[in-house]
């Protein structure tokens, strides 16, 4: 009965009920691209990081992962101190640097270069060919290949750098482009190479020294069970020269830096819900404001006063859950829209989203719509139940 | 290179600092982004005695790590690595750089020889400013990339787009937000609009049934909506500015910067009240339009 009285009230006024229901859907969508927003990152974040396994990462001190170009100096010491720890499983070092592919007619393309242990490493995956597991072998990405115009099986020349004096490429290697690979953690549209961690080391090093003993980051794989946050001040204890970051303090960071992003969606969430209720509010008081006469009427009749109530507060939620469902769905489009936006964030990891959807975050917008409109339907609705009947039908009959 | 005149090598060059003689908490800060070059000197002290340097230091380690002019600090290029005393001699402050919003490291300044040889970088720099008398940036673009000395020249407004690509990319996602807002906003206001000129429907019949005309009645209707959506737009001009505000001040003060990060200008002004006007106008005219189309006894209920 309340349900038949709300639906034809709520038909009365198509156009008025259709231009509601599409405001409550836009501020429904509003509502969950900003609630994907704010937990998006930190799901994105964490399941880059902890793909490959590796709960803790070794920065030199005060930094964080290639965020300078600091290096960890004596890195094959502090890789002998952590593999003696008994919660670490593995250990794989990196050392990023920017080498040179040098072409036929010295033109030359610089390229981030990784150095890794290809057994052990968690920065690419290997779509095809061969891993560089040879001191002159290189796996490179999609980038790398359309840009440089090199097929996989090529041999090109690499340089650490450039001697101006003599006018000459430094540290110049042939390599073997011996396989493709998806590298996670490079921005879209980065060329990217690796090279193993010696090759690289030696290339870095000053002309007729020995070998660099230096790297970027030590990635750590724990043993099963270990809590990593108790390794990180364990490792930060043994290692006190190096700044040791588990997944939990990566992400935190991250998002520090992005906290604009949250808070954005803190206000503009807020925002959209006071929109939806301010719509339903004026809509079922301006509606209650037009029937008193109506109202007073079925009050006359025997008609509960909760039973007013409950029926102007039902046409206020069927607008909003109407709305808020509709909303679901654009919500999803434009969050696909604004998440392209931001993935064009330069140096940002391709695999990384700021929108994510979980059906947490449509449970809990269509949540907060549902008791932003019961809030909203709630004076109406009693100002509808507490109409004088004499008073109303005696004003009505005289109007 | 006639057109360039001499200019001022700068060395960018990752720089860990050892604060010796500080609280224990600034040790742990490890690793600052040391630049020597341009940036604001706030207080010069006088030179200090003995044989030590003198180092510039970031406001914002003065304001965190308690740092003061006259201090002597122990730099090094690596974490625990052998370090080298130094004096603070001057306090600087950041310039307003966007790209630095979200960067929270330190950053101290020692002159360039200073810095190559506590870095051991020798007689190396990362980049040169160079400055060239004005209208001729490209003949001195072309002057130096064709030296080809294994570097390469770029216009700084190239280097300043690469860096603010960020920038960009927060610009566009505001902007795509901002039509969504408009959206919303103006169905709010065509709802709102509707439902006040609908509430006018009995003196709508009133004035059918004097012999008003459809035409007078709409107008009213229209200058009504239109006075409303006036009245509206300063409104949320004033409370734009005073958001305005708000935003600023949360920000610099997070950020430290004197950055500003929303900006109330004549032109979103004027663009936000013309919107507002036409959705104002227009919902009044559809609105006034279905009211002035129904007999006016029916607008009575009759």
């Amino acid at each position: 009965m309340r349900a038949t009285l709300a639906w034809s009230s709520l038909r009365r006024h198509p156009v008025r009920t259709a231009l509601a229901m599409l405001g409550v859907a836009v501020s429904a969508a509003m509502l969950l691209d900003m609630v994907m927003l704010s937990s998006g990152m930190q799901v994105s974040f964490r399941a880059l990081l902890t793909r490959q396994g590796f709960e803790v990462r070794l920065t030199p001190k005060g930094t964080l992962p290639f965020d300078t170009e600091a290096r960890i100096a004596r890195a094959a010491s502090a890789e002998s101190v952590l593999l003696a720890m008994p919660a670490v499983q593995a250990v794989s070092p990196v050392l990023g640097t920017t080498l040179h592919v040098v072409g036929d007619d010295g033109s030359a393309a610089a390229v981030f270069t990784l150095g890794i242990r290809p057994a052990i490493q968690g920065d690419y995956e290997l779509l095809r060919g061969l891993d560089a597991d040879a001191a002159d072998r290189m796996v490179v990405n999609a980038t790398f290949l359309a840009r440089t115009g090199v097929a996989v099986g090529d041999t090109i020349v690499v340089a650490a750098g450039y001697d101006a004096q003599l006018r000459s490429w430094t540290a110049r290697r042939r390599v073997l482009v011996s396989g493709e690979g998806r590298f996670h953690y490079l921005a879209t549209g980065q060329a990217a190479a690796a090279l193993p961690l010696s090759t690289v080391q030696f290339m870095v090093a000053d002309a007729g020294t020995a070998p660099s003993d230096e790297v970027s980051l030590l990635m750590v794989k724990t043993q099963p069970g270990v809590d990593a946050e108790a390794l990180r001040a364990g490792i930060e204890r043994e290692l006190p020269r190096v700044t040791a970051i588990a997944t939990a303090d990566a992400v935190k960071s991250v998002e520090q830096r992005l906290s604009y992003f949250r808070q954005l969606a803190l206000i503009l969430g807020t925002v959209s819900l006071a929109i939806g209720f301010l719509l339903v509010s004026t809509l079922m008081t301006v509606s209650v404001q037009e029937r008193v006469g109506e109202m007073a009427v079925m009050r006359a009749l025997g008609v509960s006063r909760p039973h007013i109530a409950q029926q102007v507060m039902l046409e206020g939620l069927v607008l909003s859950v109407v709305g808020a469902v509709g909303g679901l769905g654009l919500g999803l489009v434009t969050a696909t829209y604004l998440n392209n936006i931001l993935r064009a964030f330069p140096g940002l990891p391709a695999a990384i989203d700021f929108f994510v959807f979980e059906p947490r975050a449509a449970y809990q917008s269509l949540g907060m719509l549902v008791v932003t409109a019961v809030l909203a339907g709630a004076f109406p609705a009693w100002r509808a139940g507490s109409l004088p009947i004499a008073t109303t039908l005696r004003s009505e009959a005289v109007s | 290179m006639d057109s360039c005149i001499p200019c001022h090598p700068i060395v960018v060059l990752t720089l860990a600092c050892a604060l010796g003689g500080l609280p224990r908490a600034i040790e742990a800060q490890g690793d600052a982004r040391a630049q020597v070059g341009a940036g604001r000197v706030e207080d010069v002290s006088p030179a200090p005695a003995g044989a030590l340097r003198t180092i510039a230091v970031d406001e914002r380690l003065v304001a965190d790590r308690g740092v003061r002019l006259g201090d002597t600090l122990t730099i090094s290029a690596t974490p625990g690595g052998a370090g080298e005393r130094v004096v603070v001699g001057a306090i600087v402050r950041r310039a307003a750089d966007p790209s630095e919003v979200a960067r929270a490291e330190y950053r101290v300044r020692l002159h360039l020889d200073h810095l190559q040889s506590v870095t051991g970088a020798g007689d190396r720099v990362d980049r040169f400013a160079v400055a060239v008398t004005p209208g001729s940036t490209d003949a001195a673009l072309a002057a130096i990339n064709a030296r080809s000395f294994g570097f390469r020249a770029h216009r700084s407004s190239d280097v300043a787009a690469q860096a603010s690509r960020t920038f960009a990319v927060v610009s566009r996602f505001n902007r795509a937000i901002g039509v969504i807002s408009i959206v919303a906003s103006a169905i709010f206001l065509l709802c709102i609009m509707l439902l006040k000129v609908e509430e006018r429907r009995r003196d709508v019949a009133a004035l059918r049934l004097l012999g008003i005309s459809r035409r007078t009645v709409t107008g009213a209707v229209v200058i009504e909506a239109s006075c409303i959506a006036l009245l509206g737009s300063a409104a949320g001009v004033a409370f734009g500015y005073v958001a305005s505000a708000i935003i600023n001040a949360y920000y610099r003060g997070l950020y430290r910067t004197p950055l500003a990060f929303s900006m109330v200008t004549p032109g979103t002004v004027g663009f936000a009240v013309l919107l507002s006007l036409a959705l104002g106008i227009g919902a009044g005219f559809l609105a006034a339009r279905r009211l002035t189309g129904v007999p006016p006894l029916s607008l009575f209920g009759r």
